[in-house]
């Protein structure tokens, strides 16, 4: 519970703290948003979800895949909506809340992405049209 | 026995003696911080979707012109992005992103002091009438130089339907670029997404000027379509864009849009220009041929001001106010002087006749795209052609530094062509006829410009589509003087 409310808090400060221009959240969700699949979801009533990773990672385009394919096995997750990029940290999909919560969801992504020692702090959430919610004001 | 009050007696005959220096008031300095507005107001993020005109304010004009500042002190901007099809050059319909749905987006002007209220909803994901190949819809900013401000807080991007409003006071005067900031920033500033902001000194210019106008200059990296795709529309060059190696360079978001449509001017005016290079990647050697800058203000300030300036030199969103006489009738040809870039459209005209001779435009590489081939290789050999080639040759315009190439490929065989174009140095120390053109021409060697097969192939595309033409249908001033 209290690394849940660091990552929310983490994700607060990110844009103005840690990341230069070009790298605030909002950016960092650019880097990896699509509308057809952010559209597709809304139509489904699925959200879309952009988390910032954590750890170790390297710009290659093994962790890119790495990280794409333990999304897209994850329970309740749109497979082709998963999108992943490595200079920018960040890891954007869609699920249905209906089949997982957001915290279940993160802790399975966690689990699967614990070898890579990365972690994610969850940075936008859009559950409706022209949405882009903060998590941690939920 | 000291008498206590001499010492105050002597003081004031000192004083009576030695008249202190008459006070003066310190000058006010017009950029003391303390006297600035920087009190932040956070920016608002909301879901509505603006639904009226793309770009409102009344001071908002569309390049080249500017109205006539607007009094007000609050002044209400809205500049929407979308993503429409523009047209850069003739024929070449390019896939843009905008603000205000023009590329340059429209000029905000005002003065020092005044407070700009903005307001800016992403409608990129808006279908454009009839059109239906313009980019996906995509996050997007406002970066305003001419502020000064959290850019986490008022330049974060926006998803498409979203709506963020943010203010602030513009504390210096200048002549100030804004763009989209949302990475990949260049890929934005490249696609049409930027414009200018003139912010007057408080107290106004201290010249007064007959005609005033904005130049804008930028880059386009346009991908001409591939086989087979007959929508006839050109995207973004990645490649292009990455190596600094534009297609066009232009003013006013049209290749040689100003030649057609010349600012006017009459003998015995004084003309001002606002000139901004937006870049994103190469200088501007901006120059007015048949006149000297008066006065330079670099950056668009008075403060930092130059006389007598032939050329003034701008890197990527650098800026300039430049004054100048129009000493007599004629056209006087606003060009960046250096002349690779303008001979990819970077040239246009102050005028003193609404529609000059095309005899007036003595100056360099001013192709007209008028005919063009439809054979994408052609495309693309025309378009190299017209980026690389026009400082040195004309087609059908006669001679220039190198040859006019109306004909090439009826006197010269393909194979010739190819080696000469792939290895001029190696032709030159082996092949009879170029040495004689070497000779010809001054000893001028055709310099190896690298080119790729598929390059090569292109360029003789171009030749031999424009050699296929019948006399009455070969375009005019294909490079020519």
């Amino acid at each position: 519970m209290l690394r849940r409310h660091l990552a929310t808090l983490l994700a607060a400060l990110v844009p103005a703290a840690a990341l230069a221009c070009g790298y605030c959240v909002e950016d960092k969700i650019a880097s990896v948003y699509d509308h057809a699949a952010v559209a597709k979801a809304l139509g489904e009533r699925h959200h879309t979800v952009y988390f910032h990773v954590d750890g170790p990672l390297g710009k290659d385009e093994r962790t890119k895949k790495a990280i794409e394919a333990a999304a897209a096995s994850s329970a309740g997750v749109d497979r082709a909506s998963v999108r992943v990029n490595v200079e920018t940290l960040t890891l954007g999909l869609s699920f249905d809340p209906r089949r997982v919560r957001l915290v279940a969801l993160q802790s399975e992504l966690e689990k699967k992405l614990a070898r890579q020692r990365l972690t994610l702090l969850p940075l936008r959430i859009i559950e409706a049209p022209g949405d882009l919610a903060t998590i941690h004001s939920r | 026995m000291k008498n206590p009050a001499l010492p105050a007696l002597c003081a004031l005959l000192l004083a009576a003696c030695n008249p202190a220096p008459e006070q003066k008031a310190a000058p006010t300095d017009p950029y003391d911080i303390s006297r600035m507005d920087l009190k932040p107001v956070p920016s608002k993020v909301s879901n509505e979707r603006h639904k009226g005109a793309f770009a409102e304010g009344a001071s908002l004009s569309n390049v080249p012109e500017l109205k006539p500042l607007d009094p007000s002190p609050v002044k209400t901007v809205r500049l929407d992005t979308t993503h429409k099809i523009i047209e850069i050059a003739p024929g070449v319909r390019f896939s843009a992103w905008t603000f205000g749905d023009h590329v340059p987006g429209p000029t905000i002007r005002a003065k020092v002091g005044d407070r700009i209220k903005f307001s800016m909803t992403n409608r990129s994901d808006e279908p454009v009438p009839g059109v239906r190949l313009t980019a996906a819809p995509m996050m997007h900013s406002m970066d305003f130089h001419a502020a000064m401000v959290s850019p986490q807080d008022k330049y974060k991007s926006i998803a498409p339907g979203q709506t963020i409003e943010f203010e602030f006071t513009l504390n210096y005067p200048g002549v100030f670029m804004y763009h989209c900031g949302t990475p990949m920033i260049l890929e934005h500033i490249a696609s049409g997404m930027y414009g200018a902001v003139i912010v007057e000194p408080k107290n106004g210019y201290p010249t007064k000027a007959d005609r005033e106008y904005v130049v804008i200059q930028s880059e386009f990296y346009a991908k001409a379509p591939g086989k087979g795709d007959k929508s006839g529309v050109y995207t973004l060059d990645g490649e292009r864009l990455r190596a600094s190696q534009p297609t066009h360079t232009v003013f006013n978001g049209v290749h040689n849009g100003m030649v057609k449509n010349p600012l006017p001017a009459k003998p015995g005016e004084r003309v001002r220009l606002h000139v901004l290079n937006v870049g994103p990647s190469k200088t501007s050697s901006f120059h007015v041929v048949g006149t000297i800058f008066d006065r330079v203000w670099f950056e668009g300030n008075p403060d930092n001001q130059m006389r007598g300036m032939q050329t003034v030199l701008l890197g990527s969103s650098n800026s300039a106010t430049v004054e100048f006489m129009i000493p007599e009738e004629g056209s006087y040809i606003m060009v960046d002087h250096h002349f690779a870039n303008a001979s990819q459209g970077a040239i246009g005209l102050i005028s003193t006749a609404a529609k000059p001779p095309a005899k007036d435009l003595e100056h360099h590489n001013m192709p007209s795209v008028e005919a063009s081939p439809t054979d994408p290789e052609a495309v693309k050999g025309q378009l190299a052609f017209q980026s690389k080639c026009l400082a040195c040759h004309s087609i059908g315009q006669g001679k220039k530094l190198g040859p006019d190439l109306a004909g090439v490929t009826k006197h010269r065989s393909v194979d010739w062509l190819t080696r000469w174009l792939k290895e001029p140095e190696k032709m030159l120390q082996t092949d009879a006829d170029a040495k004689a053109l070497l000779k010809e021409y001054n000893n001028i060697p055709m310099p190896n410009q690298a080119l790729s097969d598929a390059e090569v192939k292109e360029y003789i595309k171009y030749f031999q589509w424009y050699d296929a033409l019948p006399a009455d249908k070969k375009p005019q001033a294909q490079g020519g003087h």
